[in-house]
Formats: structure tokens, sequence, C-alpha cells
């Protein structure tokens, strides 16, 4: 079983590659791969180290057969990612029950690469690179061991193949940087139903309490400018007009994905400040995406805007993306309501919080306009007595009214579906918008970060004449809430960290710049695509922005690489040219004889230190020893290139 | 490929390479432009890998996975400049073709020098249609390799190319040289023939027979009968006692004289006639019997040892060439 050329440290090599390789894949393989693979590699290694035969054909045949039908168990089938990369990790542990020749060695390393490409496709978060580093660094090393030749030690591999990674790595980053990418994609694959955090396509109060406490990013976006202020960072995510009582949904049908395009955010018109900006969005599964309220849609064919002023993808965002965006703060929208929209966000459910409705009609019948109901609701919601609180207590059939004259706590999704519905009762339209509220500003990266913990819900009013407006019941309840700068990690909501943070603040520091560690190679590395390149391409001066100039550029890089591997190859083992010796000598005779002291074209080397003794004996001194050694190395009996190069040295460092 | 056209290109292909390189002579520097490089089949896949994972990251705009794509063809390119390195500069100081039978398999010895920094791994060298001989240089080193060659004809045989590869650093690529060296070996004979060896010449009889009567006693030892062994020498009384025909052995003279000629092998042609006398060479090598030649166009007096038996193949060798 031994496989040949290679000893025992360096046979371990591709097996290290391989466990590896599937351990960057272990988020997406099925349960049993890796414990299967850990079994099989045991049993490998035991194999070769006692020289056990290998098993039978029709054995390994079954065993393959057993293992593709567990592959079908789990996935149900064969396709996509997951399913690819656990058949790839199964069927390699079958192949090292047989692995023999350096041909199946070759496959082996062949399909730990693959899945190294499997996991780089899915995930590409930055602290996986070391693991991706790893792996790639022990497949070239075992790929160094299949050369054949004399075995060598696994660690003369691992150092010569780093050398030759390290080598490599100037033209990776020119291809990266130059070679045309593409605008689109030759196919495309369905997506994985994985559940990814982050907000939702519906709310229930409760629902949210859970995605607040994650700290992982949301987005994060960096201002041509200053930021805006606190009170105006809201990130408008999906917005949700269907009540059932319990649970708020996205309204199906009018205003939602396809063919809203044109007629919706038509009637907007941008007018006030302008914030322009670009936003790199983390994967969601709601395909919002999530932009600074209100944002005109980006120049992308594949984002379009509903009615309600959502930026929908037309696919999911299944990868970060970037977008560059402007808001306008102050957009309105003058249009007319048409009856249909109207009637969506009006409708209540029947039989639902009596209390609640008799409370609005009451308030509106007390109120000049529709106006100041809203804020003699708000007024309500501040001097009412009401708790912000992650942990409230469960509400039930009639969650209006026992949020409002019951438990008096609650946190954002409680107090904005309340205040839905108080307008509605009263006959004001009105809807439940989510998205995130604030933001972090990094200042090592110098971008805002929104976090999961952000999430937030408030309300929007249809107000005649004003249009919709933002409403923020939860900012009544509490103030702090929305007017705090955040600064800092952990923004005091029920985070554990934050006093931990607060006491230190190098480690806030750390973890910003961690934050700004990922936010650039999310943005400028993951995020690199064909346009960004295009502008690498003009900002190095080489004027027309297409993909011919990037072919020059890249064939430019390319030769100089090239040329630059050849010379450090060639470099790394000196070989004495031919008569080396010999010119070394007559470098020696030009120097002196520019000293005056030329060597006669009869005279021997000895001889001639013998007449120089007697006019300067200095000289001859100093070139004795040498002309002695190039007489033995010349005339003498053969000798290693060692003294040959010894000898090469001293005479270069004759004066 | 079809075989035909496939010899066909590979000779094509050496002579342009003859052409280019012209003769070699010794000591030989291996330089750069006389050094190939072509991608093993293994190379080949690779580079198929690198493609499929070059289209997945283009097809899914993945960063990470073009950057793992470009590493690994920078590895590749570096390994490739690696294994040309591994031939260039290498220096072939002598070179040596040993004699042989026609048949078997001759031997070059080529003396290499590895006169650079570093090791060189996983050479081979071979000639056409024969198994490598695979072998290793230490830095500042050097190594005497054999490689076999094939010598299917008596006489002069010129050595072809020998081909010196290697597949170091990793077997992806394979870079080679050939080397046309002015050696010559001279090939024997193939021994082949049944007949068995002439009666010895009368000299060294009379002497035997001189020394067994004045009582001499050299005798060393018996040994079994062959076709052709003097009934003088038997000895009989052994075979009277009931035991096998023993024919007597005396040190010194170490058995007989034999003055080998093509006489009495008129029937066969020439080549079967040389490779008769190769074998009977053989055969007196085996009794340790001094043997000579008496052919019309080479002489020579019976002798012992090696080096004379070989001068005896020499002139069969080159029998009808001329000079041997």
């Amino acid at each position: 079983m031994k496989p040949p050329g290679a000893q025992r440290s360096a046979m371990l090599l591709p097996i290290l590659a391989l466990l590896a390789a599937a351990l960057a894949n272990a988020h997406h393989l099925a349960w049993w791969c890796l414990p299967m693979l850990a079994l099989a590699t045991a049993w490998h290694v035991r194999a070769v180290l006692n020289g056990l035969p290998q098993p039978a054909r029709t054995a390994r045949i079954a065993f393959a057969l057993f293992l593709t039908t567990g592959v079908l168990l789990s996935f149900r089938t064969l396709n996509g990612l997951a399913a690819g990369a656990t058949l790839l990790v199964a069927m390699t542990a079958a192949k090292l029950f047989e692995a023999r020749s350096r041909r199946d060695w070759y496959v082996i390393c062949g399909a730990t690469l693959f899945l190294l490409l499997a996991a780089c496709l899915d995930r590409q978060e930055l602290w996986r690179l070391p693991l991706y580093a790893l792996c790639l660094w022990l497949s070239a090393a075992s790929m160094r061991g299949l050369a054949g030749g004399a075995p060598l030690p696994a660690v003369t591999h691992l150092r010569e193949s780093a050398r030759q990674l390290a080598w490599a790595l100037p033209l990776a980053i020119l291809c990266f940087l130059f070679f045309p990418r593409l605008p689109g994609a030759f196919w495309s694959v369905a997506g994985d139903d994985e559940a990814i955090t982050g907000l939702s396509e519906e709310m229930s109060p409760g629902r949210i309490a859970r995605l607040a406490e994650s700290d992982e990013p949301a987005l994060r976006a960096r201002f041509d400018g200053a930021p805006p202020p606190v009170a105006q960072r809201y990130w408008r995510g999906p917005v949700l007009h269907d009540f059932d009582g319990y649970t708020w949904r996205r309204h199906r049908g009018a205003g939602q994905r396809d063919g809203v395009a044109g007629a919706a955010g038509a009637t907007l018109e941008y007018v006030g400040p302008a914030y322009h900006y670009s936003e790199t969005l983390q994967p969601n599964t709601h395909g919002t995406v999530v932009a600074l309220e209100l944002s005109r849609p980006p120049a992308d064919p594949y984002v379009a805007q509903s009615a309600d002023y959502q930026l929908l993808a037309r696919r999911p965002i299944l990868q970060a993306r970037s977008y560059e965006l402007t808001a306008y703060p102050q957009a309105v929208d003058r249009a007319e309501l048409s009856d249909a929209a109207r009637q969506v966000d009006l409708a209540l459910p029947p039989d639902r919080n009596p209390r609640a409705r008799a409370f609005a009609q009451r308030l509106r019948a007390q109120s000049a306009d529709d106006a100041a109901f809203v804020a003699s609701v708000l007024a309500f919601l501040r001097d009412g007595g009401f708790v912000y609180t992650l942990e409230p207590q469960r509400l039930g059939r009639d969650s209006a009214d026992e949020l409002l004259f019951g438990t008096r706590q609650g946190f954002c999704g409680h107090y904005a579906s309340a205040f839905v519905d108080l307008m509605r009762a009263a006959g004001i339209p009105a809807r439940v918008v989510t998205g995130y509220q604030g933001g972090e500003w990094n200042p090592i990266g110098g971008y805002l970060l929104v976090r999961q913990k952000h999430a937030h819900a408030w309300a929007e009013v249809w107000l005649p004449g004003r249009g919709w407006q933002r409403t923020d019941p939860t900012a009544m309840v509490a103030p702090e809430r929305l007017s705090r700068e955040l600064l800092q990690f952990g923004d005091g909501f029920g985070s554990n960290a934050t006093s931990l943070l607060g006491s230190r603040p190098w480690l806030t520091t750390a973890m910003q710049a961690w934050d700004a560690l990922n936010s650039w190679w999310q943005d400028d590395v993951v995020g690199f695509n064909f346009a960004r390149q295009l502008g690498l391409a003009e900002r190095l001066g080489f004027g027309d922005r297409d993909w011919q100039t990037l072919a020059i550029a890249l064939g430019a890089g390319l030769c100089a690489w090239l040329a630059w591997i050849a010379w450090s190859v060639r470099r790394l083992a000196r070989v004495a040219r031919p008569d080396a010796i010999g010119r070394a000598w007559r470098r020696i005779d030009k120097r002196l004889a520019r000293a005056g002291l030329a060597r006669a074209d009869h005279e021997g080397v000895l001889a001639y230190c013998e007449r120089l003794a007697a006019a300067h004996p200095a000289v001859a001194e100093g070139l004795r020893p040498l002309a002695h050694r190039y007489v033995q190395l010349r005339y003498g009996p053969p000798t290693t290139p060692a003294e040959q190069r010894e000898f090469l040295r001293a005479a270069r460092a004759y004066r | 490929m079809p075989g035909a056209l496939r010899r066909r290109l590979a000779g094509r292909i050496e002579r342009w390479a003859r052409a280019r390189q012209g003769p070699d002579t010794l000591p030989l520097q291996l330089q750069a432009r006389r050094l190939y490089i072509l991608p093993t089949r293994a190379g080949l896949a690779f580079a198929l890998l690198l493609f499929i994972m070059l289209v997945a990251g283009l097809n899914y705009g993945n960063s990470l996975a073009l950057f793992l794509t470009f590493t690994l063809a920078g590895f590749m390119l570096v390994g490739m400049h690696e294994c040309q390195r591994t031939l260039r500069g290498l220096e072939l100081a002598q070179a040596q073709a040993a004699d042989c039978h026609a048949g078997d398999d001759g031997l070059v010895e080529l003396r290499f020098v590895n006169a650079s920094t570093l090791p060189r791994r996983a050479l081979a060298a071979r000639t056409p249609g024969l198994a490598p001989t695979a072998f290793e240089l230490p830095r500042d080193g050097g190594a005497t390799v054999q490689v076999k060659f094939h010598a299917p004809r008596r006489g002069r045989h010129r050595l072809g190319r020998i081909e010196l590869s290697t597949t170091a650093p990793f077997g992806l690529f394979r870079c080679w040289t050939w080397l046309y060296l002015p050696l010559e070996a001279v090939v024997y004979p193939r021994p082949a023939g049944t007949r068995p060896l002439p009666v010895p010449s009368a000299g060294r009889l009379a002497q035997q027979a001189a020394a067994a009567a004045h009582g001499e006693d050299e005798w060393d030892g018996l040994r079994a009968y062959q076709s052709g062994d003097s009934p003088r020498a038997i000895a009989w009384k052994s075979w009277a006692r009931g035991g096998p025909l023993l024919v007597a052995q005396y040190a010194g003279s170490g058995g007989s004289d034999y003055l080998l000629g093509f006489a009495g092998l008129e029937s066969l042609d020439l080549e079967a006639r040389l490779s008769q006398l190769a074998a009977w060479i053989a055969e007196c090598a085996r009794r340790d019997a001094a043997c000579g030649l008496r052919l019309p166009a080479a002489q020579a007096p019976p002798a012992r040892g090696a080096a004379h038996r070989a001068a005896l193949l020499r002139q069969l060798a080159l029998y009808g060439e001329g000079s041997a």
C-alpha cells in the first residue's frame, strides 16, 4: 500500500491535505461524512504501517455504492455544491482503500483541490482564509511528493512548496486584478435552501428579539461625505402589509417582486440633501436590498424599486454584494393612494382588539385631522408608562389590547404592530416597515457598520397631501435607542459584552480593526468584479475602459512575472560556468595590468608571483595563495565544485 | 495516432533535434536551448482541472475561487521552470560504452557532475526502447550511471541517442534532452551453436603427454567428460572402477590449447560460424583453456585471460569490417 517514491512522513501529506479540505467543507457536508473519512484515513494509515492488503474488489465497489446511497439519502440529489462535496469526500475516502499507484495519489490530490474549490465557492469569510491556505499548501506539498525519484521527508516538500507558492503569488494577484471577469454568468445554479440569519419576510412580535442579539454584520456603508445624522439612519428592508392577528407579512400580489419597477417609484420626487454611499450587503433571505431611506434604485438591472419603495433583487442575495446608492431622506411622493392600495393598508383581522379599536376611534374623533391623531397616539405611547424590553411577556389573541392596556412592555415589533393597528382602526392607511436602525461608525475603516442586532421595525402612515410618513413608535417609548451615537460595540440592549468591552478600549479598537479588515476583504477582495477591474484599469492610466486594456495589462505583467521566475529559479542554484576558474584569473590579470603590473604572455602564474615578489613584495604576498590555488585547480587532480566556488569567491574579493 | 504516423513524426523530430544540436563533445554542459519540456499525462489532467476551476470561478464571479485557480496556475509554472532547472547546467563528464554480445543489452557508463548548489532529483537516462535508469545527483556531487542500450547486430555499434529526462519537482512536467554522443561499442557475435569444441592443438597435447610421461604430476583434479576431450586425458582407471567418464585436468597448464577456426563449419554461413566461434570462446573461458584464432583474415596465438578473450571476440566482432 505504500505510495511509491514517498517516505512515510511524505505519505501523510496528501491525507492531511484531504482532511483539511474536508474540514473546509464541514459546514455543508452530510453529518456522517467527516467521521467516515476519519475512519477511512485511520484504516489507510494502519494498513500502510502494517502492510495490510487492500480489500477485495467487490467489497470496494459495494462500499462506494453504499456511500453513494448515503449521499442520495442525505440530500435527495447528487447535484448542488453540498451534495457534490459530500459525494467527492465519500468517493475519495473509498479511494483511500485502494490507493496504490502514483496515479491514485494524483486523483486524490485532484479531489482535494476540487473540495477546496467547493469551499471557496461556498464560503468566503476572512477567518476561513488560513484554513484554505493550509489546505492549498498541503496539497502543493503532496504533489511535490509525487514526482518520483528518491523519497524525501515531508518537511522538505513543505518548505519547497511554500517557496513555490510564494513565487506563484504575484501571478495570482496579477491575474486576480487583470484577468477579465465576466459581467454575467454562463449558467446559474439553484440557490441552496439555507437559512441565513437576518430580517425575514414576515414579523410576529417576538421574532426579532432573537435577532437583536446577533452581532453579525448586516451591511456596511461607506459615505462619500459625512454619514447622515443618527436620527436619519433608517435602513429600509421588507415592507409588511398583511396582518392576520399574529403575523405581519408582505402583501402577496400587487406591489411585489415582478412587474413593479416601472409604475412604482416613479412618483417619488428626490429632493433635499443627498447621501451618496456604497453599500456592501451581506446575504439575506428576503431578497431586499436594504438601503438607507429613501434610496434611488442602483444602476443594476437586477434590482428594481417596488411601489412601497423597497429595492427588490430579482435574484436571491446569496453572496455579499456591493451597490452604489444615493439616499434622499426628504424625498416625497405626492401621488394619490390608489383604492386598491388603500384597501390593503386599511385591512385588519375582524373581531380582534376591541379596546384598541374603540380607543383609536375615540381619539380620532377628538383630533382635528390625521396628523393630529398620529401625534396624540405617539404622545400616548410616550407618556403611558410603556417599557422597552427584549424579553416581553407573550401576547395572546388580542395582541394590541394586551400590549396597550395590559403588559405595557415590548420591543420595536410590538409597538410598530400595535401602532399600525391603531392607525388602521382609525381609518388611516398604515404599514409596518422592517429594516435596521442606526449603525456603528468604524473609524478605522471609515464606514458605518449595521449589525443584525440593529434590526428594527417602524411604521408608515399615509397622510393626505404629504404621502407616506415614517413614524417610529419605539422612539416614543425608548428615545435613547434612537438618539444614542453608536460609537462602540454593544448598544446596551441586554448585551453582556458591553460591560466587558467598555472597560477595555483596546479590545474595542481591536474588534473595530478586525471588522475593518473584514470589510476590506468583503468589498475589495471578495466583491472585486468586472466593473472594479475596469475602474482599476482606468485608475492605472490605461485610458479606455474595456477588456482589451485589461488583456494588455495582463500580458505585460505575465511576461514580467515569467522573466522574474526564470531568473529566480536560475538564481536558486548557481551553476559554475565552464572555465570559470580561467576567467576569474583573467580578471585578476586585468586588475593588475591596470596597476601597471602586467603579466607577460609567456609567464606562468607562479613565475609571475616570484617576479613580483622582488619588486612588489606586498602585492606578491597577497597574490601567492590565490596563484597556488589556481594552479592546483587548473592542473591538479579533480576538485569538487565547492572548492572551485571558494576560489571564485576569493578571486572576486581580490583587490 | 496510428503507429506509422507516430514513428514518422518521431523520426522527423529526432532529425530536427540532431541537426539543431550538432554532435556532442565531452565534457558537455546542458544548455537551455537543447532542453525540451512538455506536460506529462498528470500535467494535462491538472491543466484540465485548472480550466474547470477557472470556468467555475468566472461563472460565479467568485473571487476566492479565481484566486485559488491563479495561485495553482502560478504554482504549475514555477514548477515548470524548476523542472527545466533540474537539467540545465548538468555536466556530462565522461561516457564509455562497454562491449557486449549481439542480442544482449549493452551498458554505457555516463559520469554526471552536478556543480550546482541544489541537488538534482528524479533523473532518468535511457536509450530508445529500453527501460530507463533512475538516478539522483546530490548537490556538488556526481554519479556514474549505467544505461542499457540495445545491440542487435555484430560489429561496430554507433550509439544512438540517449535521452536524459526528469519529472522533478512534482511530476506534472517532463523535461528532457537528447544526447548524441560519438560513442562506439564493439558488439561481439551472439554466442550460439551446438558444435563440439574442435580437437586441441598438437603443441599443447604433446607437452601434456610429456609431462605425464615424466611423472611431473601437476594433476589438479577431474572433471566431467565432454565431447571433444582427448581420449588420452580420460581417467580410464576411474571409469574402469565403474565411475563416470572423467577427464584429468592439470594445474598450470589448465587444460588444453584450442586454435579455433572455420574448419568443420563450412556448412554454416559467416554469421553462424562467428557465433559458433564465440560460443567456443565462452566454452574455453568456462574450462579456463587457452584459445586462439586461425581465420583467413585474423590470427591470434592461443592464450588465457579475459583480456585476451575480449581481444578475440573483438576480432570476431569486426570480422570482415577491416581493422580491429
